[in-house]
């Protein structure tokens, strides 16, 4: 992997992500409604809002506001402040991002602690009980949508077990297990929908390398079943699965919005949604160039293990 | 042996101390909101989130009891000249700012200025539309001029936080975005957008229970915002929240037959109606707008909007109300309505558009009965049913046939008919103009005595209701719900939320 090729890759990301800031922002006059009659309500007069539209700038030409916002983030890293609770974006994304990270990590550990058993189980006897069972399973957590996923898990380990908390979030700084233990059920919603979905690229992944000759060959070897799962199979197998958990992290990031709204958990994704129904333009933007920034990243990083993975990869 | 004895004794301890001790000291109380907070200035958000937290971090110069009796809270005592022009208030002179500073007359006139100040653009400067100006006398007497008599001013002076007292320090550094310095019982000591408020005991409070006890009991009250229905009655049931804003109506009989929750129910005063556009056609005529209201079964839109937990209406002033008038001449009559839409032209009926929002879920199922009561009579209405910012963009312009709406927090009957019913008012949304209503809601404003203004806002009440611009569909009902350790707290009818008097047992 050369220099050359890693810096056109960010340069690449860079594009990107002015691609998107210019998308993001040129929304803002298509969507009807605006942040400033949010703030004033049904009692605000015209000249309120006109009012209240100049102090957010809102008034001036489009493109100004435009190089305004991004010279801001350009130059001081600043994403500047929300037009509905006035306070900064950097600072509130900075509060928020660790919550989005962890709740999106530990879904996805979930998802794999059930995508991968699941999908060699059903890959090994294609057919079989087993494979039966696990696609019923995959097909039930493909099928649920997550908002009724989560209020069924409240439903049963916060109402009747009362295991967990129902809904809410503790900093990790007042513990460890209060914070764990009100993570647990947002990313078992979103981990056990992940998971069913993994599960069958898992299996299909594996099932192309199962009938590929040389498996055969090493099978009409001798090499135990363990061996050629472990050694050949998952090995080959490793590319796929590796840019499928790639694409799920990626998703992951944008389905825990339904997630962190239905257990009031105070990530990025609500702060999304909650940007988008109060018209927050700056905030909205930044949420939108932040999931741009990861999706990029993780796509990078998922090209890169390539190389460590397979060394016929090379990247020139 | 000892076990028992032991646990005897606790008994007989507790039970002392209970009784010597009725109201505990300490403790947080968690307490689920439902909506964001739209920022914490009072004088930059119209959003009742907000200021549902606000009331307890600000004081009014005036407030009303629980049985609505205007009582003194800031102000210790006022007067008002012989022309009812210039209000003069004398002022409590033992209050402080939760940041020390004692609150003086400057601070009166300091926040009402602000308010009024076009260049603040609050949208609840109108509450204080009849004032002309403000005169601080000395530390702790202010004058406050009118532009003309106005009988209901002084209760617009105790309509809540919109009116709540701030300290200039808190807007110099910024801090009224998100903690506002105020003389309530309670500071706001985090803000997290979305997430939670956290509020902490005022230690300089001035208000005392009837022992002399400084209020509040509490230590704190955690607001965290649960947006999700079903969530947030999980959380009251399993107990991670003490208190809930409100329950879906849909869980109510579940709830109530709980012994771990309790229910507070109580009349709101407010009103759901459709808002008719009378600039447009057909219902520019007020035959067809009557038309409209005749069709109607309100028992069944109340049913269906709220589950039984609002009470049907013809008129806006609540039942329970000294101010109600129950004038119903609209019980649901097809003939009738019939013979109003021959007589108008459009005998074969018409389309229109209804416009509820998804803000309110209670609007769109109450937008969906009426499109089908309306459908005998030929009336075939669409649902435009729109995202709340959507929808108050364009009800702003104007550019709608009916929407189904609310107006909350209204107290005297000025609030209930002038703002909105006036010529050329701005929240005049539906282009209503009667000159006879002009002229009686001004007499209304300047009467004095309850049986005169009672006769005018009576007259005020029939004009409306026949002219239709208005159609009346039900009273919405304040539910809020709590775990039965929670003492001291009791849904107020003004819609305010305060913890101050509230404990936990």
């Amino acid at each position: 992997m050369s220099l050359r090729y890693l810096l056109q890759r960010l340069g690449t990301l860079l594009l990107v992500l002015f691609g998107v800031s210019v998308v993001a922002f040129s929304i803002q006059p298509l969507i009807p409604g605006s942040p400033a009659r949010i703030r004033l309500g049904v009692q605000a007069t015209d000249e309120n809002i006109a009012t209240l539209e100049r102090q957010m700038g809102l008034d001036r030409p489009l493109v100004v506001q435009y190089v305004d916002w991004v010279g801001d983030i350009v130059l001081r890293g600043d994403f500047g402040e929300s037009l509905i609770t006035r306070t900064s974006i950097s600072s509130e994304i900075a509060r928020r991002l660790p919550a989005t990270l962890a709740l999106a990590g530990l879904a996805l550990l979930i998802g794999l602690a059930i995508a991968l058993p699941l999908g060699i189980f059903s890959a090994l006897r294609p057919g079989g009980k087993r494979d039966l069972a696990a696609s019923i399973v995959s097909q039930v957590g493909v099928s649920v949508p997550d908002f009724w996923m989560g209020i069924l898990l409240i439903l049963l380990f916060a109402e009747t077990l009362g295991w967990l908390p129902s809904s809410g979030y503790e900093p990790l700084s007042d513990g460890f297990v209060p914070w764990f233990s009100h993570m647990i059920l947002p990313a078992l919603t979103a981990g056990l929908i992940s998971g069913s979905i993994m599960t069958r690229f898992v299996r299909s992944a594996l099932l192309e390398v199962l009938g590929q000759d040389y498996v055969r060959t090493a099978r009409a070897k001798g090499v135990g079943p363990r061996v050629v799962l472990t050694k050949h199979v998952l090995r080959n197998a490793a590319i796929s699965i590796v840019t499928i958990i790639g694409l799920q992290m990626a998703t992951l990031l944008s389905s825990v919005v339904v997630v962190e709204i239905i257990f009031a958990w105070p990530g990025l994704g609500s702060l999304a949604l909650t940007s988008t129904l109060q018209r927050d333009y700056p905030v909205l933007q930044a949420a939108v160039l932040m999931a741009a920034v990861a999706f990029t990243v993780i796509n990078l990083l998922t090209d890169l293990s390539y190389v460590l993975l397979d060394p016929s990869v090379e990247y020139a | 042996m000892t076990r028992i004895r032991l646990v005897l004794t606790t008994l007989a301890l507790s039970l002392l101390l209970g009784a010597s001790w009725a109201q505990e000291r300490g403790g947080t109380l968690t307490a689920a909101w439902a909506q964001n907070p739209v920022g914490l200035d009072p004088h930059a958000t119209s959003a009742y989130s907000s200021y549902q937290v606000l009331g307890n971090v600000l004081d009014t110069l005036v407030d009303f009891d629980d049985d609505q009796n205007l009582v003194p809270a800031l102000a210790a005592s006022w007067s008002v000249d012989d022309d009812g022009l210039v209000w003069t208030f004398e002022l409590r002179d033992d209050v402080k700012f939760s940041n020390g500073r004692d609150f003086t007359a400057a601070d009166v006139k300091y926040t009402y200025d602000r308010m009024l100040d076009p260049e603040t653009a609050s949208g609840n400067a109108w509450r204080l539309g009849a004032v002309e100006s403000i005169e601080v006398v000395d530390d702790h007497t202010v004058t406050i001029t009118l532009g003309s008599p106005n009988t209901g001013f002084l209760g617009k002076l105790a309509s809540g936080s919109p009116v709540g007292i701030i300290a200039r320090e808190s807007v110099e550094d910024g801090s009224i975005d998100t903690a506002p310095i105020g003389t309530g019982p309670f500071v706001i000591t985090d803000y997290q957008p979305g997430t939670r408020v956290m509020l902490e005991r005022n230690e300089v409070h001035w208000r005392t229970d009837a022992d002399g006890t400084q209020l509040p009991y509490l230590d704190a009250v955690e607001l965290r915002i649960i947006s999700d229905d079903s969530v947030r009655r999980s959380a009251l049931v399993t107990g991670d929240v003490d208190w809930v804003i409100s329950v879906p109506p849909q869980s109510l009989p579940e709830l109530e037959a709980r012994d771990d929750v309790i229910v507070d129910r109580s009349a709101a005063p407010a009103y759901w109606y459709i808002g008719v556009n009378t600039e447009r056609e057909p219902l520019n005529d007020v035959r067809v707008r009557q038309a409209i209201s005749y069709a109607l079964d309100r028992g069944q839109i109340t049913e269906a909007a709220t589950f039984g937990t609002g009470v049907a209406t013809q008129d806006p002033i609540p039942s329970v109300s000294a101010w109600a008038f129950d004038y119903a001449p609209y019980d649901q009559d097809l003939e009738q309505a019939r013979a109003l839409l021959a007589e108008a032209g459009v005998e074969s009926g018409f389309e229109m558009t209804i416009m509820p929002t998804t803000e309110y879920e209670e609007s769109i199922r109450a937008a969906q009965v009426i499109q089908a009561q309306l459908a005998p009579l030929g009336i075939s209405v669409s649902l435009d049913t729109r995202e709340w910012a959507d929808w108050l963009d364009t009800q702003g312009q104007g550019n709608y046939d009916t929407f189904v709406c609310s107006w909350n927090v209204l107290l005297d009957p000025d609030d209930f008919y002038y703002a909105q019913h006036k010529t050329g008012e701005v929240f005049n949304f539906t282009g209503y103009s009667n000159p006879a209503v002009d002229e009686l809601l001004e007499a209304g404003r300047v009467a004095e005595g309850f049986d005169t203004r009672y006769e005018i806002y009576e007259q005020i009440n029939q004009e409306i209701v026949d002219d239709a611009p208005y159609i009346y569909l039900y009273n919405p009902g304040n539910i809020q719900a709590y775990r039965p350790n929670v003492e001291g707290y009791t849904a107020r009818g003004d819609q305010t939320i305060r913890f101050v008097r509230t404990w936990l047992d």
